[in-house]
């Protein structure tokens, strides 16, 4: 019954989203209710269609026709229900809590409208049943994602760091594009070659459609497809080496960047690449030619992502960018999750991937809230200034540990207790060593593995520096109110036990392809029976983390100030986020891209188009056309009636001319 | 025999007739009211219209058919007509002679949609000066207005002639076939191929041609349109550029297949001509204006040139291009002139003695006083340009597709140079566009932020919703236009 009405999980945010901009003045909080009811409805319609489909290991699709063979449709498999009931709830929580949060802004309705279009959009995409449509949801999400970024407009550096979200992501997008073309370009040679039909249920670039096709697709023309695709993933996903809008775009509103980076838009790229998987793993692997398959692309480029985002982490001071380059590094995982577990247990990898991407959104939203309670109480973000909060702050720095604990994956093994990140994260780290046995590279379990210490020394350092020792600044902090302590409450019992569902949930995500295809998934894996030193090693790496961090931060006992001096090459690397900024912004971008295209292109505006062109030649010789012709208007109504006449003699010369008359 | 299939045409006689006595009896004050219930009443026939679609009939010895074709016109000519009636709501409020205006409004709609289903000259001719009529009085409406009576007295002339001319047409073709009926004539002349070959078939088809080319706008009988809806009150520019220009095209399909299937006459290259002159003079001409009401009309004028390009190469596709493109067309310039008099509005609660409401000095800055009437502006000027997702690309698309199909198969190359000219018109056309947005959106305002007046919005956002909707789910516009187009069996 709830499976019925699954449209308005989209549609019942977008409605909040148009009468919350018109008439969010009059309503009080800005209008804050509107996208919360209506995404609290998003919510318990997804949830009633999971306990719907759940038992029966349904699935819910609905298409219509739209033009030239394509279609808009819903598509609710395990993958998206699970994603659907993720992004509904956390993105329920975000809300209630910005009522707190954004209550001394002005421009609250904008906000409310915005986030709402935007949980719209993301929505859109999880329901899309194929790639245009989730394509175009896509480019919804960016361009949210640039309006609340660029949120506080009249600060640089939010509108900079609005832009280079937008144009960064777009290099992804564009390459999006171009495997949608591409793959367009497949299915229709495919169509009309008649080896293959597409009818009235079946739409040319629904993923049904396409999965069925997958045989049939030239392997080297799917291996640049799906690479395009993951092109489109690095962006979204800010995986290297188009990480770097992400933390930049902490310059919105601290909800905002919850928003983006536990619920809604990194997690579409990895959620493209799951939903697209059985393409990536199609891909062969021709190794001659130079072309490695696809999966094991995703795999490197989300481990070294993993790893080099966590080095970041180390060393910056402000809480929400620690925070962000966890996240890029977390994204990384999942990529490796599926790049990795796709060799070795075929589209289980998927579960795998999601089950952290899940367990992520609710620790990381935890962890932005929480930085968002600090930050309202002491009105910085520099961890530097903080410290001794957890006497004044119970609540959010009890919360707060628990996400990082979740974050670092730190639980008892053998017995399997332990937050969701135990499960999660082990679980990807375990499939990269099976596929280290199995590929006989240990190369991605290596970037794991460290990034694992990296995360624990990281996150627990922002915590030691914030909540305990002595306070650094004069500021008198409070602990938030009840509307923003709640939610933060709720995540954090999500973070500790949705861990216990890990087994269900891989079980009923692995049914995924098969429910939608009809066919059975290609490789079971058999599990390869590894030593306890294997199993035990994420939770020690965990737990060094917290201690290494623990003896530095807390109780002092290393001296860091030599290390932490811009006199430190490998610190002052570090802290310079790799230059990566300055090669992206200086170099590539002013030099190259400003200097070369911008000015070319002004010249040749400017000088050729505008100043010649244009105006002198085609916009002056028209408009003396046109005051001519107009002239012959003299207003007089016999001079009308003149014409007239004069019109139906030509026409009648003319066909007598042509037809010499009888 | 049930004449059920005409009550839209019933309903909105017998309400204009009431609103006449309605205003005889009522006080000035509750005239206010009258506006509401022209509307109610379009809205009754609008659904009507709607639910029979591809009903098909045909009645008083078959003067008057009910077929696709006809519905899809009566769809166009009674949103325009609502639309009209909505905004008028605001544009005469307190008018003393409201009663007859909206009597007018919806007498001349009735004569439009007896147009759409005349299968017989005769009701045609009757649909046409019914429609003509009113329209006259209402051009001239603003009496107190110079500029108004000059445009309905100019208006009137012009159209006398026309109409003249267009019965003078009509009355060779009885005295060459003995009869009025449409069906009758073809028959005739299928059974009589010596008779058509005749050259006062010719004489008469221009002579139908001019009577029709007058309604559309047509070069060289489009000389009254810019200077009768500059002169018009705006709310009645836009029924006279939305709707009953159409009523010249309906005519025009239902009477040129005539020529096409019967008489066999060759005007595949008149037509190409008149269009191309149409729209490249509609184009060039509406550069020079500072009037946006001049400029729209020449807009139209232009539009109307791109739609006669479906009886260039009259396929099934192309008369579907063209009334797609006429009822895009129709939602777009309606919108287009009803925002123009919300400026108006504007400019006078500013200023009440001001001249020249509609300059483009007025549009400066409009982004910010009004921001509605500016964005959707903005979507119809980009609609109008032919820019996608829009149903002015749509229709646009489908007419020049069909005639690139056609040039293809007739190997010609001088109807691909027409699609050329009729592309590169289109992209000219986003020069004079251009120039207001850019008043509206870069200039700075001179005024405060005004209030829009509800019933203008809902009329402007009516017209929105289905130029856009259009553009964006063309599939039904496009199927209900094929299936109109298949009705004329070419």
């Amino acid at each position: 019954m709830f499976s019925d009405y699954a449209a308005l999980i989209v549609l019942l945010p977008v409605i909040a989203f148009v009468l919350t901009l018109f008439l969010g003045k009059k309503l009080p909080h800005g209008g804050a209710y509107l996208p919360i009811a209506a995404i609290a409805g998003s919510f318990i319609i997804s949830l009633g269609t999971f306990l719907e489909i759940y038992p029966t290991d349904g699935i819910v699709q609905q298409s219509m026709p739209w033009f030239a063979g394509m279609n808009l449709g819903i598509l609710i498999d395990p993958l998206a229900v699970v994603m659907l009931m993720m992004v509904s709830f956390v993105s329920l929580l975000i809300h209630i809590y910005a009522v707190g949060y954004m209550s001394h802004d002005p421009a609250k309705p904008r906000y409310f409208a915005e986030t709402s279009l935007f949980t719209a959009a993301m929505l859109s995409v999880i329901l899309s049943d194929n790639i245009l449509q989730f394509f175009i949801s896509w480019e919804l999400v960016g361009l949210c994602s640039f309006l609340l970024i660029g949120f506080w407009y009249h600060k640089p550096s939010a509108a900079a760091a609005a832009k280079k979200a937008f144009l960064v992501t777009r290099v992804g997008d564009v390459m999006f594009l171009a495997g949608i073309v591409l793959l367009y370009v497949n299915m229709s040679e495919i169509i009309t070659s008649r080896a293959f039909s597409v009818g009235p249920e079946n739409f040319i670039l629904q993923f049904k459609t396409m999965f069925e096709a997958i045989p049939l697709i030239n392997p080297t023309q799917l291996t640049y497809i799906t690479l395009l695709f993951f092109g489109g993933a690095i962006g979204k996903s800010g995986q290297f080496p188009l990480h770097g809008w992400l933390p930049d775009a902490m310059e919105g509103p601290t909800t905002v960047s919850a928003l983006i980076h536990a619920a809604t838009m990194v997690t579409a790229g990895v959620y493209l690449v799951a939903r697209t998987f059985p393409m990536f793993a199609a891909t062969p692997a021709t190794l001659s030619a130079g072309v490695p398959d696809s999966l094991l692309i995703v795999a490197y480029v989300g481990g070294f992502t993993a790893l080099f985002a966590a080095t970041m982490g180390l060393v910056m001071n402000d809480i929400k960018r620690v925070l962000a380059y966890s996240t890029v590094s977390q994204l990384g995982y999942m990529m490796l999750a599926l790049g990795t577990a796709g060799a070795v247990v075929g589209a289980q990898a998927v579960g795998i991937s999601m089950f952290h991407l899940i367990s992520h959104a609710f620790f990381k939203a935890l962890l932005f809230l929480c930085a968002g309670s600090v930050i309202h109480a002491v009105g910085t973000n520099d961890i530097r200034e903080m410290g001794g909060l957890f006497g004044k702050m119970k609540i959010t720095g009890t919360t707060m540990f628990i996400a990082a604990l979740a974050l670092a994956g730190i639980g008892i093994p053998f017995i399997n207790i332990g937050t969701a990140g135990f499960f999660s994260k082990d679980m990807i780290i375990e499939k990269a060593f099976e596929y280290g046995e199995l590929k006989g590279d240990f190369i991605p379990y290596a970037f794991a593995i460290i990034a694992a210490l990296l995360t624990s020394i990281y996150i627990f350092r922002l915590w030691f520096m914030a909540f305990t020792g002595k306070p650094r600044s004069e500021r008198h902090s409070h602990e938030s109110p009840g509307v923003m302590t709640r939610p933060l409450m709720i995540l954090a019992l999500f973070a500790l036990f949705f861990g216990f569902a890990h087994l269900g949930f891989y079980d009923y995500l692995n049914k995924n392809f098969e429910l939608m295809t009809g066919e059975k998934a290609a490789l079971e894996g058999e599990s390869l029976q590894m030593s306890p030193i294997i199993v035990l090693l994420p939770v020690i790496v965990g737990v060094l983390g917290l201690l290494i961090s623990y003896a530095i931060y807390h109780r002092r006992m290393l001296d860091m100030s030599k290390l932490v001096s811009t006199q430190n090459p490998l610190y002052k690397l570090l802290l310079n986020r790799y230059y990566e900024p300055k090669i992206g912004a200086d170099i590539i971008g002013v030099k190259l891209t400003h200097d070369v295209v911008a000015q070319s292109g002004e010249f040749v505006d400017r000088k050729i188009i505008d100043g010649l062109v244009i105006d002198n030649i085609i916009g002056n010789t028209l408009f003396k056309l046109g005051e001519f012709v107009r002239k012959l208007q003299t207003g007089v109504v016999q001079n009308y009636a003149s014409v007239t006449i004069l019109g139906i003699g030509l026409l009648i010369i003319i066909l007598r001319i042509k037809f010499g008359g009888t | 025999m049930s004449y059920g299939l005409l009550a839209p045409e019933i309903i909105l006689t017998i309400v204009g007739l009431v609103i006449i006595l309605l205003g005889l009896l009522i006080t000035d004050k509750s005239k206010n009211m009258i506006g509401y219930f022209g509307a109610a009443g379009l809205v009754v026939a609008l659904g009507y219209v709607l639910k029979t679609m591809t009903a098909e009939g045909s009645f008083f010895y078959n003067a008057l058919v009910i077929d696709p074709l006809s519905q899809i016109f009566k769809l166009i000519f009674l949103i325009v007509s609502l639309m009209v009636v909505i905004a008028s709501i605001s544009y005469f409020k307190d008018n003393r002679n409201q009663d007859e205006y909206y009597a007018l409004i919806l007498l001349s709609t009735v004569g439009m949609m007896v147009v759409a289903s005349a299968n017989d000259l005769v009701a045609l001719f009757v649909g046409f000066e019914l429609a003509s009529m009113s329209t006259y009085v209402l051009a001239g409406f603003e009496k107190k207005n110079p500029a108004s009576l000059e445009a309905a007295l100019k208006y009137f002339i012009i159209g006398s002639l026309s109409s003249a001319l267009m019965l003078f047409g009509m009355s060779l073709v009885y005295g060459v076939t003995g009869s009025t009926n449409i069906p009758v004539i073809i028959e005739f002349f299928k059974t009589n191929p010596m008779m058509a070959t005749n050259s006062l078939d010719i004489i008469a088809m221009i002579f139908l041609v001019a009577g029709f080319g007058f309604k559309m706008a047509l070069v060289p009988f489009h000389m009254w349109a810019p200077d009768t809806y500059e002169g018009s009150p705006s709310v009645v520019s836009s029924l006279l550029a939305a709707g009953s220009k159409k009523m010249g095209f309906v005519a025009a399909f239902r009477v040129l297949v005539l020529a096409l299937v019967a008489i066999r006459i060759d005007i595949q290259m008149t037509f190409a001509i008149l269009a191309v002159i149409t729209m490249t003079y509609g184009n060039i001409v509406a550069i020079s204006q500072r009037s946006i009401k001049r400029m729209l009309a020449y807009s139209s004028i232009a539009q109307a040139g791109y739609i006669s390009l479906a009886f260039v190469v009259m396929t099934q596709m192309s008369v579907a291009g063209g009334v797609l493109l006429a009822l895009g067309h129709a939602l777009m310039k309606g919108g287009a002139f009803i925002a123009v008099a919300l400026v108006g509005y504007m400019v006078l609660s500013d200023n009440r003695n001001a001249k020249n409401l509609d300059d483009i000095g007025n549009f400066a800055g409009l982004g910010k006083r009004a921001p509605i009437t500016a964005f959707s502006l903005l979507v119809f000027f980009l609609a109008l340009a032919g820019i996608p997702p829009s149903a002015g690309f749509i229709g646009k698309f489908v007419l020049f597709y069909s005639i690139t199909i056609e040039a293809v198969a007739q190997a010609s190359n001088w109807l691909l140079l027409v699609v050329i000219i009729a592309i590169l018109n289109s992209a000219l056309s986003i020069y004079y566009y251009a120039r207001v947005i850019r008043y509206m959106y870069v200039l700075p305002p001179n005024g405060e932020k005004i209030k829009e007046p509800t019933p203008y919005v809902v009329a402007i956002l009516l017209a929105v919703i289905g130029t856009i909707g259009i553009g964006i789910y063309p599939e039904p516009f496009i199927q209900m236009a094929m299936n109109a187009a298949s009705v004329l069996g070419v």
